[in-house]
């Protein structure tokens, strides 16, 4: 049977007319799967001399990314052109996966600067941003004059505003997932701090640190304004906790916008709106990016050909055809200036610039997963009292430097490795 | 050399040997399929155990690292706590399972009308799929207003309401009494079975000697039914020892990792951080301490089971 399917594939593609094959891999259900094969056909049919076939993928990142792995790892050609999670590129880059796109010369000055951070690997470009994904602060419009600019006037405006109907200040998730990290990295980045410092050593260990992650637990357990179960939270509870209006803030991302608008099902269509996370003392405001990448599989045998299906689709206008099929973000900054983008994203589009335009990406670590997973870990203990938070954050520290001394990424141990140069 | 038709009685005969090969052919299929299934995982894991296979980090290869896995291990915190957190909730589970499949088996084994329906009612939790009871219990004490805390305000046990899976020590109580709940009607079954195994005549007896209920129950009930009890207790405890998709499913292993089994945390290493080499030598782990559980057990069953013929 299998043999048969081979032989009738082979027979197939010998007998297409003229022209490179490029294969493409990644979200292919619904209504993406729709606006992608669209795009696809746009592109092939302003380029006859290169076809796209769509390998589908599973939509669950870790399983796309087991089976990426698995592929990469065996060094097949295809897929040439591969959607990556935004932490997943320089685990791709430092493994020799995908190829450095500075070849190609992108215009890098076109995207936002914290998606090309997050795609760049030892100063180079591995991977172009499609579109992004922001954490946002939801507010009440009915409970709250205008947004807190600071997480201390949050803390304030929550505390006004809670009443026995009302009875969350702020709700964000809290579960032990990667949801949690992402949440302390906004808070972290507010206060002034991060974990990894420009030269790639742990600086978790840090004050401001102690800081912003004393201010988490405080928001639960000392003021009471993050309900105790919010650490058991991920995105949809926390989503249906502000919808059914039992919060007066939320931390999310841009999903929720849409849902919420929708009267037959949310409580409070028409009485929110969004805002750039809050600012902390030390720090600006800052919001964790997300969303989806743009890479060459470095074993791929039309790189030429697969990088400008990439070019075409990270373009100014296959962004705002994707934002109106199916709301996302463009990762290309002028795209915000297009009159019909706001319609398409059902929210301000200058509104949503600025929000995206304070992102900061996640640790950029071949690592990232393993260092999140430590994080999850210990930020969990803290946040349900069985760590100091200080206490917490030095034994995660420890934890990840031993976990990049092992993988001898640390600066102090590192010497230039494998990867693409080697 | 034996003569031609003088049968040595060391040397097989024809007949014997065909025999004898009939016998492997028999059980080929037997031996065949424990060794594909069983040992073959086995040593593969155990194989595995001893290389560095990291699939998050392929440019490492996969080298030949002996024992320092193992090595590794004796070092590793959260590996020793989740072996603590097994052996708690083995403890804990396996005890409170026995006692009340004591108390319900007896119960029915003295119904006189509606056994049958009892015993279809007894038997329901464990027909129900572990991941599904897991939902059912996670669902009753979630959040603030979930049905386990209503009801505990309700009749005055708690002041006020608890939010079970955020504290180290509450997340257990659902955990627990989920696995009690569900596992107790297999023991009580089990034990059923060996209630009914000891004849009447022996309480009669019992009777006529003028012996009271408690003495009964300690002189004939108990140590006739201990068989029973021994194999309740060793598939209870080595399923408790492998606990996984329970707690997954009820806690994940959380807060923090305070209710994380050893089998969680493989699986995690494994399936997770994609830990191969690290992940198969906490498995290895695993399966040498639930051996040696059974090892254990099926010697005194082998006692107990001749001293009971003699």
């Amino acid at each position: 049977m299998l043999v048969l399917l081979i032989v009738a594939a082979c027979g197939r593609s010998a007998e297409e007319p003229g022209g490179v094959r490029v294969t493409f891999s990644g979200s292919a259900v619904g209504a993406e799967a729709e606006v992608l094969r669209a795009q696809l056909d746009a592109f092939s049919a302003q380029n006859p001399d290169v076809r796209v076939e769509i390998f589908a993928t599973p939509d669950a990142a870790d399983q796309r990314h087991q089976l990426y792995v698995q592929w990469l790892n065996a060094r097949t050609s295809d897929p040439d052109i591969l959607q990556l999670d935004v932490i997943w590129t320089p685990e791709f880059a430092a493994a020799g996966w995908i190829l450095p796109l500075h070849s190609f010369r992108p215009d890098t000055d076109a995207f936002f600067p914290a998606a090309i951070r997050a795609n760049t690997w030892r100063e180079t470009l591995f991977a172009l941003p499609w579109f992004v994904d922001v954490g946002m602060l939801y507010w009440r419009t009915d409970l709250v004059a205008e947004p807190p600019a600071t997480y201390a006037a949050l803390a304030e405006a929550a505390a006004a505003a809670t009443t026995a109907e009302v009875p969350y200040g702020f709700v964000w998730q809290g579960a032990r997932y990667e949801g949690l990290v992402v949440g302390f990295l906004e808070h972290l980045h507010a206060f002034g701090g991060s974990v990894l410092d420009a030269r790639g050593r742990v600086v978790l260990d840090s004050e401001v640190a102690t800081r912003a992650l004393n201010f988490m637990r405080d928001a639960i357990h000392g003021r009471g304004m993050v309900p105790e179960d919010a650490l058991t939270w991920r995105e949809e509870q926390t989503r249906f906790a502000f919808q059914n209006g039992r919060a007066v803030f939320m931390r999310n991302w841009p999903y929720a916008y849409p849902l919420m608008q929708d009267a037959t099902a949310s409580a409070v269509a028409g009485r929110f709106q969004v805002a750039p996370l809050p600012a902390g003392p030390g720090g600006g405001n800052a919001s964790v990016l997300g969303g989806a990448q743009l890479a060459l599989n470095a074993h791929s045998e039309e790189p030429e050909a697969a990088w400008r299906v990439v070019e075409y689709l990270t373009g100014p206008e296959q962004m705002l055809e994707r934002a109106r099929a199916v709301g996302q973000y463009p990762a290309r900054r002028d795209v915000y200036d297009h009159p019909e983008l706001s319609a398409a994203l059902e929210l301000d589009a200058s509104l949503a610039r600025r929000i995206i335009e304070s992102a900061v990406p996640r640790p950029v670590s071949p690592v990232y997963p393993q260092l999140s997973s430590i994080l999850q870990v210990w930020l969990h203990r803290a946040l349900t009292g069985q760590r100091e938070p200080a206490a917490a954050l030095r034994t995660a520290a420890e934890e990840i430097r031993a976990l990049l001394e092992r993988v001898e990424l640390y600066p102090d141990t590192a010497r230039p490795r494998g990867g693409v140069d080697g | 050399m034996a003569e031609p038709g003088m049968a040595d009685p060391a040397m097989p005969t024809r007949a014997e040997r065909r025999e004898r090969r009939t016998a492997w052919l028999l059980v080929l299929p037997a031996v065949g399929s424990i060794v594909l299934v069983a040992l073959f995982p086995l040593v593969w894991t155990f194989w595995e155990s001893l290389h560095l296979h990291d699939l998050r980090m392929p440019w490492r290869g996969r080298p030949f690292v002996g024992l320092d896995h193992y090595v590794e291990l004796t070092t590793d915190v959260r590996f020793w706590a989740s072996v603590g957190h097994t052996g708690l909730f083995v403890a804990v589970t396996v005890v409170a399972e026995l006692a009340l499949g004591v108390v319900l088996a007896l119960g029915l084994n003295e119904m006189r009308r509606g056994r049958g329906l009892a015993r279809v009612l007894v038997l329901l939790p464990w027909a129900i799929p572990t991941a599904v009871a897991a939902l059912i219990w996670r669902f009753m004490f979630e959040g603030e207003s979930g049905v386990a805390n209503e009801l505990l305000v309700s009749v005055g046990l708690l002041d006020q309401p608890v939010i079970w899976f955020v504290g180290a020590k509450t997340a257990w109580v659902p955990a627990m009494l989920a696995d009690v709940w569900k596992t107790t009607p297999f023991v009580t079954l089990l034990l059923l079975a060996g209630l009914q195994n000891i004849p009447d005549l022996l309480y009669e007896a019992a009777r006529m000697d003028g012996a009271g209920a408690w003495r009964r129950f300690r002189e004939i009930t108990l140590p006739l039914l201990w068989p029973a009890l021994l194999v309740a207790l060793l598939f209870r405890m080595l399923d408790a020892l492998r606990v996984f998709d329970l707690i997954y499913v009820l806690t994940g292993g959380g807060p923090g990792t305070a209710t994380e089994p050893v089998s969680l945390l493989a699986f995690d290493t494994m399936l997770q951080s994609l830990r191969f080499g690290y992940g198969a030598a906490m498995s290895m782990t695993v399966f040498v301490a639930a051996f040696l559980v059974a090892l254990v057990f099926i010697r005194v069953l082998g006692r107990r089971g001749t001293r009971g013929l003699a």
